[in-house]
């Protein structure tokens, strides 16, 4: 138990020295191109918590706003990792789930609590089954699912696009969109005319649920298969199934992610739903070294980075690219870490015997 | 004062702040051959691994031929003449002995890679040690043997005048060794020096000059090998006595639990390695699979376990036909398997010790509490496991991979042994083990197959199958060449193990 606490807090130092690093090649980053990191720095901050965090409840608002899809979407791709099945196309089953429940919430005419309840279902078994696509393709013919995610994503937004230009284009605009969704099947706010809603309810439910989840035998399971395919078959795991039920779950709560946002903040269907969310929860994943609570602190950080970003952005003369230039460092820093430890504790033994 | 090739004086190396070797002096003198001993986690691996520029030591200084050095890299060892062959071998397998021996070390001379000088050199060298080696075959295509000599030839060829050996013969069959012996004395003869890490004993006095013992992380001492005895070592290595005999087995009826028929199977790279091989085993019963590695030993135990399809015949456990079950299915019938290849079969290196022990009890009731894994049962069992197998470890939390490797043999042995098998499949159960601990695994396998259990061992070393088996079952080409009963002999094993049938060996 000793070694362990200790253990993570080794692993919580190296994170967090690897943020600071990050940040500081970033301030460098923001030197070189002629303005004062400080004021850049500060006015990230002011941006993220505003000049009084006790008064400018808004902020912190939007800040939980941020955090629910990308902790949602981090989560959904946690299951999947750990498996070492690197789902990277969870922007896809976001989008695939919000299709789905839209269409529903547009054009299932039952009364409108059972259209909550199909549509919530309908944008868990969009998303579960587009992920669990990719699985299946990687067990029936070994396609790497780095490969199938990314493509399934890219035809998921196109299945978007071909909808929001076509079947079910807003009949009230020329735009590309759709409807707006009964309004009251939005998912209600929770303090007066601010954007939190409610379904920040079901983002605590999952962290909830999470923070379980890798001590049932099911988490086990895929961690283990995640270990390697022969020792996950010498301990009597069926691998193939256990790959396609992580991607099943992994493309569930993206698609679950993809519900929340439509009917708590988006409420109808355009181009780019997913924003980057796919992209960024990939970082958050991995920052958080696959561990709930890694996530939800770095779930955390990115929604300063980039709300503060584009108030920075704003107020500066410093471009918000420079948010992707300190995402870009910490992608790096992850993945240097990995190969270090890699080095420092297998390479050796490996050698040994 | 007389000089040594290699002074290591006052190494301590540290992990996890833990001791592996605690001030250790090692004086290896030139042209001789040095047995380095001691128990599972005694700290030989780590002292060689720093003394090859793989671990840097926390104290203590090095000396090569009187002169101290900074090893701070394999790169470094070898410029000083050092070479080491690991018990895991290295090689890319789809390329040939001469690319092998080029892909990692370009040319002496220089950039440009001439294959078919190299590959002359090889083969003088080759023929010199009589290692029988030629540069042009892939090494898939080479027997585990084989494939140590390339290693070793290697190493010399890079201009090793050190030579360290890190269990060289746990893989070698009775015959291999004997040549492996005469090579490393021509060796000797032409100056080398020579480290043998080993955990037989009969090796020292067959083959080394002096011995160090190690024994947790210290140096007990160096002796000349001259005269010592098989007694002395073990007590300089374990501290105590231990004893060596077996009580006659008892005789046990329990009828047939295990009827393998005309099994067929095809190994990884789809070449038949069973070829029609049957065998019953009884309940209390140990069957000793004897043969020479690769003729289908790992290929049936595979299929014993559901690990690998067969292509033909079937397996009747209590007489129902089993044939293509999955591996659960047979570890719910209580089928135990300890696998050959430990490292990406039998453990998940990257998870904890404790977790490792549970690999095949996920979502068993006895782990679980509220629906969930629970860590203090978990906790519980691995505690008791280690004080009961002796696996010496930190606190369970640390990886598999940083436990040493006759202690991770003794985590798969304590995981299969305690699930309480009906039937046992142990693949080379004590390859990599002290004699304390190898004693200890056989005495346990004799208590599984007192208690009722059906046990098949497959082992390369003969002296180990004879001192376990009811009976021997010798295996040649993936068929069955013979059955022979308890106290046969050996030379009668070993022509069936060469492709002699039992008949044929009536007739001369
Ligand atoms: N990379 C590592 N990280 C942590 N501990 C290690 C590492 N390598 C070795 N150890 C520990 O150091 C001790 C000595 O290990 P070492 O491998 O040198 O033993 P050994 O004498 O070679 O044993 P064996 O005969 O079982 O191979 C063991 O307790 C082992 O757990
Ligand atoms: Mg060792």
């Amino acid at each position: 138990m000793n070694k362990k606490f200790r253990d993570s807090l080794i692993n919580l130092g190296e994170t967090l020295a690897m943020l600071v690093l990050a940040l500081l090649v970033g301030a460098l980053m923001v030197k070189i191109s002629g303005n004062d990191p400080l004021e850049a720095y500060s006015a990230m901050l002011t941006g993220a918590f505003g000049k009084n965090p006790l008064k400018s409840q808004m902020k912190i608002y939007e800040l939980l706003v941020k955090v629910i899809p990308l902790m949602m979407v981090a989560f959904a791709m946690s299951i999947a990792f750990k498996a070492q099945l690197w789902n990277i196309g969870a922007g896809g089953q976001f989008v695939m789930g919000s299709i789905a429940s839209t269409a529903v919430a547009l054009y299932v005419p039952v009364p409108i609590p059972f259209r909550i309840a199909l549509s919530l279902a309908a944008a868990i078994a969009a998303g579960a089954f587009w992920g669990w696509l990719a699985g299946w393709l990687k067990v029936r013919f070994n396609a790497n699912e780095v490969i199938t995610t990314l493509m399934l994503s890219y035809i998921a937004n196109c299945i978007l696009l071909w909808l929001i230009n076509g079947p079910m284009q807003d009949p009230y605009s020329d735009l590309t969109q759709s409807d707006v969704i009964p309004e009251a099947m939005f998912l209600p706010r929770l303090i007066g005319n601010y954007r939190l809603h409610s379904g920040i309810f079901i983002l605590v439910f999952v962290a909830v649920v999470m923070c379980f989840f890798w001590k049932t035998p099911l988490g086990y399971q895929i961690e283990l298969v995640g270990q390697g395919r022969k020792v996950a078959t010498y301990s009597g795991a069926n691998v193939d199934r256990t790959i396609q039920t992580a991607m099943l779950i992994s493309g569930g709560l993206a698609g679950l992610a993809g519900w929340i946002e439509m009917f708590g903040i988006l409420h109808r269907l355009f181009p780019d739903i997913a924003s980057n969310y796919g992209d960024i929860s990939n970082i958050i994943a991995l920052l958080g070294g696959l561990n709930p609570y890694g996530i939800i602190a770095s779930s955390f950080f990115f929604a300063v980075l980039i709300n503060g970003g584009s108030s920075m952005n704003r107020m500066t003369n410093v471009p918000y690219s420079i948010v992707d230039v300190i995402q870009g460092l910490i992608i790096i820093f992850v993945i240097a870490k990995v190969i270090l430890h890699r080095k420092n504790s297998s390479a050796a033994v490996k050698k040994s015997k | 004062m007389d000089n040594y090739a290699v002074e290591m004086l006052g190494i301590t190396k540290i992990f996890n702040g833990v001791k592996a070797n605690d001030a250790i002096d090692f004086r290896l003198r030139p042209g001789s051959i040095h047995g380095l001993l001691g128990e599972n986690g005694a700290g030989k691996t780590t002292l060689m691994n720093i003394l090859y520029g793989l671990y840097r030591q926390e104290e203590g200084i090095i000396k090569i031929n009187g002169k101290q050095e900074n090893i701070d890299s394999p790169t470094k060892a070898i410029s000083l003449g050092i070479g080491m062959v690991h018990q895991h071998f290295m090689l890319a397998r789809p390329l040939t002995v001469v690319e092998n021996v080029m892909l990692g070390h370009k040319s002496r001379r220089g950039i440009l890679l001439d294959t078919k000088e190299t590959a002359e050199e090889l083969k003088d060298l080759s023929d010199h040690y009589h290692m029988g080696i030629d540069p042009y075959t892939k090494i898939y295509q080479l027997s585990v043997g084989e494939q140590q000599r390339v290693e070793i030839l290697t190493a010399i060829y890079m201009g090793a005048e050190i030579l360290i050996l890190d269990e060289p013969t746990a893989v070698l069959t009775p015959q291999e060794t004997e040549e492996f012996f005469h090579t490393l004395r021509e060796m000797r003869k032409d100056g080398k020096s020579i480290v043998l890490i080993t955990h037989k004993l009969e090796e020292i006095a067959a083959l080394v000059d002096e011995v160090t013992v190690l024994r947790d992380g210290k140096m007990i001492g160096t002796r000349r090998a001259e005269g010592i005895t098989k007694e002395e070592l073990t007590r300089m290595m374990v501290g105590r006595d231990v004893m060596f005999n077996f009580p006659p087995l008892a005789e046990m009826n329990l009828g047939v639990k295990l009827s393998i028929r005309d099994l067929t199977a095809v190994n990884d790279r789809g070449v038949p390695s069973l070829n029609g091989f049957s065998l019953d085993i009884h309940g209390g019963e140990i069957v000793g699979l004897a043969g020479v590695d690769g003729n289908g030993q790992n290929e049936l135990c595979e299929v014993l376990t559901g690990l690998r399809k067969e292509t033909g015949g079937s397996i009747f456990l209590d007489g129902e036909d089993v044939s293509g079950k999955t591996p659960r299915f047979y570890i719910d019938k209580k089928v135990s398997y300890i696998p050959e290849d430990r490292h990406t079969t039998g453990l998940a290196m990257n998870w904890n010790l404790k977790k490792n022990m549970i690999l095949k009890a996920i979502g068993s009731k006895r782990f679980m509490k509220g629906g969930l894994m629970n860590e203090k049962l978990i906790t519980q069992n691995w505690d008791t496991a280690r004080d009961e197998y002796q696996i010496k470890a930190i606190d369970g939390d640390e990886k598999a991979r940083a436990l040493s490797g006759g202690n991770q043999q003794k985590l798969i042995l304590a995981r299969e042994l305690n699930a309480d098998p009906d039937v046992l499949i142990a693949n080379q159960p004590t390859r990599g083990l002290d004699i304390g601990a190898s004693e200890y695994v056989r005495q346990k396998l004799i208590e599984s197959r007192n208690g009722g259990a059906a046990v098949l061992v497959v082992s390369a070393d003969l002296e180990e199958i004879m001192q376990v088996s009811d009976r021997i079952a010798v295996i040649y080409g993936g068929r069955l060449m013979g059955i022979l009963p308890r106290g046969a002999d050996v030379y009668e094993i070993g022509s069936l193990m060469m492709g002699k049938r039992q008949e044929e060996l009536a007739h001369e």
